[in-house]
This record gives structure tokens, sequence and C-alpha cells, in this order.
């Protein structure tokens, strides 16, 4: 008698949903498991795990990483793998803080707010498509693989924000603190809701995600249409159909007459210009300047979108469930650090813990092990 | 009838497949609770039509595919013991070796290199990873001499002929001592006296008690070299007969039922009696292959309107080549192609202005540039019909694959099932029937029924003769099937490494054509 592995034929009604579903709780309980060894209270660790699930505090993260993870996906679908997601997000700031703090500064030559909205938009999404190109044309003219070449891009992103927040971008107005300075209100996309929340922890909890929600307004719209788009690309579009194509046999998109090393292009730029769009998205409303040596302060976004685009199975449908457990894990973890239950491994472990069963489940979804016979 | 019959047959049973069940996602039923004995050496051809399940069993019986239920048990020396085949490498380690249509041979290796890989993998005859080559070398220069056979072991796999590499694959299996041979398609197309010498290699074979199952669609071929005729349908056995005792004709009937098996002759298809203008033009045309190596040798070819011209040979002359630079797949070392009255110069045009101009091309290598496997009928088929559309037409698109899909009988249980579920004679068919809609001024066709039944393949000829006669489309055929050739073809050329030779007209006798195909 010996194991062998077979792959399943059939598969069962939201699969996909169910084994999500499966994966975070069996994670989080070997996660509890481990931490009970380790002599701290599972009760506790679950009560800040689960907290985090419920806390309106994710909002940011949920509607950044969804927005990001559909960009990916989109380039992950033709297997072009852009790690890049970091560095097309923070290049994209660039322009942002240029048009907002250089060209049009309210004080010395102000411009209608949307229109400096519309621009900052527009040269983010160019510089986060032109910064995601370059890996697309080493891919597509020098068959040089796409995976070392973002990840490099990423650094030297960091590196020309860092130069730039530290030479010709740096502020007057920082209290002595290195970094631009604030970008003008009026170009600011928050609506600050002054309510303190009151009443029962529903009533509470409502409160405060009303507020969130208002905060972020211009990452929820810029979420919603990102993940209509992406719906409509992929049903709709011939360009949808090719990227997929592109994914599973470019051969035959060659033999059809289509250019692939054009699709290459197009999928990056794509995947780019999505998530530049909302690098300068969250400049306008959440991060308000650049600061320096931004790769330490921020919360490594384009990272954990390649984990959402993954999670997901490349499945768009599954990109909001994905963001909002990679976003909940995330707060989970610093829940945790802030109850003083452990340091950041505390996230690190948790994450780690979840992918384990996730993997684990996905190989038992997808193949079946049997008993056979000699 | 067979000028081979066995007469002494043993009965001893070699492998019993028994109850053998396999379906695949999406409903399609591939085998069901099929039995089947192989005895000690017999030749048994596994006969039936595109769908039946015939690759599926194979698979199964060589480790490619484990069957949802159902026992298979191999003869050991105390008897027959149920088995789990679970990898082909397992096959082979159980003495079952299968050798596929497509030579499965690395090319950049030598012939040594590639028979090593396999010794090695089975650590069998004492070779593992760290053997010397020369050890090897001379376990298979023993072999070699065996048979009578004069290789050179030292030669690059793509060096060789397509009839070299399946001799290379036949000695492989005898080198690690397979008890069990299966030949799925291999010898279907090789040229008669090629595929002589290799029928008396497997009579050799059969002599020392091994077996072969030979998977085949061409009843001929079953009826001339085996011992016994399985015959599947839909999934199910239906006949297992002694070949002496049946004709062709109960076979075919076995394999389509009645009312089909009528629809099979090998008449001539009647053609134009004038053509139109010319459509395809090539001039002292040169080509390399994948490795740099001219293969196609200054080739001259007119095709007219209305007319078929056939290309016959043997797989791996520079046919894939010629076809593949005339549609603008594969860059033109020197030479010129127009297409389309002169008026389009593929070497300055590239494949989308090719293709846009209604130029079909049913591939040589139909999962390379024919399929996209991972995707449906219909998305397979928007690519080719929504070319000029941004917003892909999908109630339109679904309307043509349907249509297609019952025009050419795709077994399929809906036009949405991903073609990776498809058996590989409808994946051909719903790439010919794409192609076939595409072509509206010429079409490039590589052996457009190399994998389909008799009655499939039938239909396939007469839809390129009719798009031919009554579309006024320009056809360049090119089929290792020779029989295909003769029967549609107005205009016949041979290629033969890299050259052509021709133009024959389909009159020429057969054992001329045959004769430039091996000289």
């Amino acid at each position: 008698m010996r194991l062998i592995v077979v792959k399943r034929k059939t598969t069962f009604k939201y699969q996909a949903w169910i084994y999500t579903a499966m994966s975070l709780f069996l994670g989080i309980l070997v996660y509890l498991i481990i931490m009970a060894f380790c002599g701290i209270s599972p009760v506790n660790v679950l009560v800040n795990v689960a907290k985090s699930f419920i806390s309106p505090n994710i909002v940011k993260d949920f509607l950044v990483l969804t927005a990001m993870g559909c960009a990916l996906l989109i380039s992950f679908r033709a297997a072009l793998w852009n790690i890049g997601g970091e560095g097309q997000f923070y290049m994209a700031m660039i322009p942002g803080a240029i048009f907002t703090l250089i060209v049009f500064n309210p004080q010395y030559n102000p411009a209608p707010p949307p229109i400096v909205v519309i621009l900052v938009a527009l040269s983010g999404m160019f510089i986060g498509a032109l910064w995601a190109l370059l890996a697309a044309l080493f891919k597509a003219y020098l068959k040089i693989d796409e995976v070392p070449v973002t990840l490099i891009l990423n650094y030297i992103a960091y590196y020309t924000i860092n130069y730039l927040v530290y030479g010709p971008l740096k502020g007057r107005y920082t209290y002595g603190y290195l970094r631009t300075d604030e970008i003008p209100g009026i170009y600011r996309l928050n609506i600050k809701l002054h309510v303190i929340p009151r009443g029962d922890t529903l009533q509470v909890f409502l409160q405060s995600m009303v507020a969130q929600l208002a905060y972020y307004i211009a990452l929820l719209v810029l979420a919603i249409l990102i993940y209509v788009f992406t719906w409509w690309f992929f049903k709709y579009c011939k360009i949808g159909l090719y990227i997929k194509i592109h994914g599973s046999n470019p051969g035959y998109l060659q033999a059809q007459g289509v250019n692939t090393k054009h699709i290459t292009l197009l999928a990056m730029a794509i995947s780019g210009a999505i998530i530049g769009l909302t690098g300068s998205t969250y400049l306008l409303s959440e991060l308000g300047r650049i600061p320096y040596e931004l790769e330490r302060q921020t919360a490594g976004y384009g990272y954990l979108a390649v984990l959402v685009a993954w999670l997901s199975l490349l499945d768009y449908r599954m990109v909001p469930i994905s963001a909002y457990i990679v976003s909940s894990l995330r707060n989970a973890g610093i829940a945790l650090q802030a109850a003083g239950l452990g340091g950041a491994e505390q996230t690190f472990l948790l994450i780690g813990s979840i992918l384990l069963t996730y993997s684990i489940i996905r190989f038992l979804v997808d193949y079946e092990v049997r008993i056979a016979w000699k | 009838m067979s000028n081979y019959r066995h007469k002494n047959r043993e009965n001893v049973v070699l492998l019993s497949a028994r109850n053998i069940s396999k379906s695949f996602p999406g409903g399609v039923v591939a085998l069901d609770r099929v039995s089947l004995d192989l005895y000690a050496g017999e030749i048994l051809a596994l006969v039936g039509e595109n769908g039946s399940g015939k690759s599926t069993l194979v698979k199964i019986l060589c480790g490619v595919y484990v069957p949802d239920s159902g026992e298979i048990y191999v003869r050991e020396h105390e008897g027959l013991r149920r088995v789990t085949i679970s990898s082909p490498v397992d096959a082979m380690i159980k003495g079952i070796v299968m050798v596929s249509q497509i030579p499965q041979l690395v090319d950049n290796l030598t012939i040594i290199e590639n028979i090593s890989l396999t010794l090695a993998s089975l650590r069998i005859r004492g070779a593992n990873f760290y053997s010397s080559l020369s050890k090897i070398s001379k376990i298979m220069s023993e072999e070699f001499e065996k048979i009578g056979i004069k290789i050179d072991l030292n030669e690059k796999v793509y060096n060789l002929t397509y009839t070299q590499k399946q001799l290379v694959e036949i000695l492989r299996a005898m080198i690690i001592n397979a008890r069990i041979i299966l030949i799925d398609e291999a010898l279907t197309y090789l040229p008669i006296l090629e595929k002589k010498r290799f029928y008396q290699l497997l009579l050799n074979l059969r002599e020392t008690g091994k077996s072969i199952v030979l998977v085949t669609h061409k009843i001929p071929e079953a009826m001339e070299i085996s011992d016994r005729i399985a015959v599947l349908k839909t999934g199910r056995l239906v006949s297992v007969v002694n070949t002496r005792e049946v004709t062709p004709e109960y076979i075919r009937t076995a394999m389509f039922g009645e009312e089909r098996a009528k629809q099979v002759r090998y008449s001539r298809l009647e053609s134009k009696s004038v053509y139109g203008e010319e459509r395809i033009v090539v001039k002292e045309l040169r080509v390399e292959d994948d490795y740099g190596r001219e293969v196609v040798k200054g080739v001259d070819l007119v095709v007219r309107a209305g007319e078929i011209v056939g290309i016959a040979g043997i797989t791996g002359n520079g046919q894939r080549e010629l076809a593949e630079a005339i549609v603008g797949l594969r860059k033109v070392k020197s030479g010129e192609i127009y297409i389309n009255s002169n008026s389009v110069n593929v070497k300055n045009a590239g494949i989308k202005d090719i293709r846009e101009l209604g130029v079909g091309f049913i591939p040589d290598r139909l999962f390379e540039h024919g399929i996209s496997l991972e995707e449906d009928i219909v998305e397979n088929i928007a690519v080719s019909v929504a070319r000029r559309d941004m917003i892909i037409p999908w109630s339109l698109i679904e309307k043509i694959s349907s249509d297609l899909v019952s025009t050419f009988q795709v077994v399929t249980p809906s036009i949405k099932t991903p073609t990776k579920y498809l058996s590989g004679g409808n994946v051909l068919k719903v790439i010919v029937a794409r192609e076939l809609e595409a072509a509206k001024k010429a079409l490039i066709a590589c052996n457009p029924t190399r994998t389909l039944d008799e009655v499939s393949a039938m239909y396939v000829r007469e839809k390129i003769k009719n798009k031919a006669v009554s579309e006024n489309i320009a056809v360049l055929l090119i089929s290792e099937d020779l029989d295909e050739i003769l029967m549609i073809s107005d205009t016949i050329y041979v290629m033969n490494t890299g050259k052509l030779y021709g133009p024959l007209t389909p009159e020429t006798p057969r054992e001329e054509i045959e004769k430039l195909m091996v000289m």
C-alpha cells in the first residue's frame, strides 16, 4: 500500500469562499496554539485578532489593497509577475507633489482644485504606467525576467524619492523634519466628519465606520471604479481576453496575428497605471506629504497587494475578500503589538500561519490523496 | 488482411484492466467500466472514433492519468498482481512504455544522453545519474546490434528524422526491458516502406513474448498488423475480436454505427476546372528551424484561387517551417512570399496583416499555435472572430461557436467547457472549424485530419474541398497522410530534406510519390 496524489476533477460550489474561510479559521487556530506554547493567553490574542476583523481601522488598507490587488491581477493574468507595485505606487506621488507644492502652489499660483486633482491623477497614472513599462520593455524585447527587474525598480523608486525629498522637494515648513511640505488643504481629498462616536458598541462601530469611509471617500470611489473596470475589462474587452490567453498560451495569440510584445507592454502599463492612480490618490487622501526614507515609514502596499492577488487565485471576484483578510491581519498584528502581546513578529507569525493553512487547504481542494496498491 | 498473423499466441494474461472508468471536469465521461485483457506475445489494436477514450485508456495504462475507479493487474512471477500506476516512470518500472505520435525526446541532447536519462531515473541495468555515458553506450550498442540497426548514438536528436526518432523510442523500450509497449498513433503516417520495417520490429518483439497495444484510427493498419482488435465507442468497450475473423467493414460499423460507417469513402473529390488568380506565391524561399539550420531550401510554389496544392512528405522535412513562414509566423532567411495576387509581401507585412486578409492557418503544432487549452471554445473562437472589435460581441460569437460545434460534431458538454477537457480529435475539430471560418482568401492547413477518425476526417476533407471549389479559396495542404493528399489535391509536391519535388498530378502512381518521400 502507498499514497498517491490525484488531481480532483469535481469542484464544489463556493469553493473559493469556503476554503478561504477555512484557512483563516485554521490559521488563527495554529497561531493561537503557538501563542499558548509561548505562554501568552490565547484568549487575549484571539480577542485582539477578532476585533481587527471588525474594526473600522481597516478601511484605508482594504480600499488601497483592493485597488492594487485588481491592478496586479491584470498583469498576473498575463503571467507577468509585477512585483513592482511598491515602486509604481510611490513614483506616482512625485508629480502629485510637484503639481500641488510647486507648480500650482496656492500661495503664488493657485489653480482650480478639480483641475489640479485631475492633473495629479493623470500624471500619477502616467508615471505608474511608465515605471511598469520599463520592466515590460526588458521582458518583451530583451527577454529579461520581469520579477527581478520590477523588484530592483522598487529600490530605484525609493532612492529617487528619497533624493527628491532630501533635495528639490525638501519642505520649508516641516518643523525640522526631513519631508516635503504638507499638500495644501484645497487639493486634499478627504471629508472630515467631526463626530465623537457614542452610544452602544454597534452605534460606535457604525459611526466610526461612516467617519472612516467619509475620510477615505476618494479611495472608496477609486476602489469601486477600479473593481468595476477590472470586471468589465476581463468580461467584455478584447485586450482583457488577450491578456488571459497571454497567460496560458502566448503562442496561440501569435498565430492569430496578435503582437504578444504589445500585450506584454499593455498588461504591465495598465497594471502600473492603476497602481499609479492609487498612489496619487493615496497622497492626496491619506499621506498628505512625502516623508524621507519612505520605505521605512509606509505600509509596503506593493508587496501586500501581491499577497492579495495570489490569495484571490487571480479571480477578480475574490480580490475584495483577500484585501479584507490581508488588511485585517495587518491591523491584527498592530493591535497585538499595541496590546503588549508581542512585537512585529506577531504579525508575521499570524500571516505566516494563515498562509500555511491556506496553501495546504488549497492543495487538498485541488488534489486528493488516495491509498493505492503497489 | 494481415500478412503477419501470429499463430501461437500464448494465453497468458500480461495485463488486465477491469472496470476502468474515468471522467473529466465538466461531465466528460472518457471511459465507462472498460475491461480488457492483454495477452503475452500479442499485438492488440485499439480503435475508436474521436473522443471514444482510446488515448485516455493508454494514458491510464502508462501512468499519465489515474482512473476514477477500476483495477489494473500486471503479471509478476507469482501471477497477476493488482497495481496502481501513478506516473510514467512508475509504469516503466512495471515494464509498460508508451511510444507516442510526438516523440518524447529532448531535442538538444544526443540519443545516448536521452536514453541515459531514462535509465538513470529508473536505476536499471546498473545505471544511475553518475553512470558514465560510455557504459550506457555499450549497453545500447548491444541492443542496436541485436536488431541490426546502425545509428550514431552521439547524434543530437534534432538531427534525426521522424522515423529515426520513433526508432529510438522503441529501442528505449527494449533497453529498459519493457514487457508491454503502447504505441499511440506513432506509425500511422510513415511511408509504407518505413512502416513495414517497424512492423517487422514489432513482430520480432512479439515473438519474444512482449505485448503491443497499437492505438490507431486507421482501420487498414489495425487489420494488417494486429492479432486482436478492441473497439471503443463513447468510452465503452463495444467489441473485442480476433482480427482474422472480421472484415474492415465490421470494425468500421462497430466504431461508427451502421449509418455513419456508410459515409466513409476514399474516392477523389471533384475539383474545379479553371483556377483563379495567384493567391500564394513563394519564390526561392529559404527558412531556418528553431536551431538555426536551413530546413527550407529554395522552395518555389504557386497556389491559385480555387486550387488545392498538396505537399506530401514525412514529418520533419521542413513542411512545418514552410507553412509558418508563409503565414508570417517564422522569419524568412531569403526569398519572397506574396499573398493575394502579389499585393502583400509577407516579409514586410507580418502575421497580423496576413490573418486580417482572410488567411486561415491550421498549424502543425496544434497546442502551441492552435488553441489555448485553459480557455473555453467560445473564447478561443473570439480571438479569431473579434479581431477588429474592442468590445467583444459575445452573443454573436456564442452563436458562431454553437454553429461550428454542431456542424463539426464536436463532442463537448458545452461551448463553455475549457478545451483542455476535450479529446485530441475534438480539439482539432474546433481548430479546423475556426480556421475554415476565418479563411476568406486562402487556407494553409498542416495535417488537418491527423487525429481525426475516418468519418470526421472525411467530413473535414469535404469541407476543405468545398471551400476551395465553391468559395474560390486557395488551399495549401501539407499532410503526412498520402491518402488525404491524393484524395483532395489538384497539384501535388513532395517535400524531402527541405526541397520541393514536383509538381505532380493526382494521377501520379502512389509508389512514385512514396519513392520521392523516402529517397
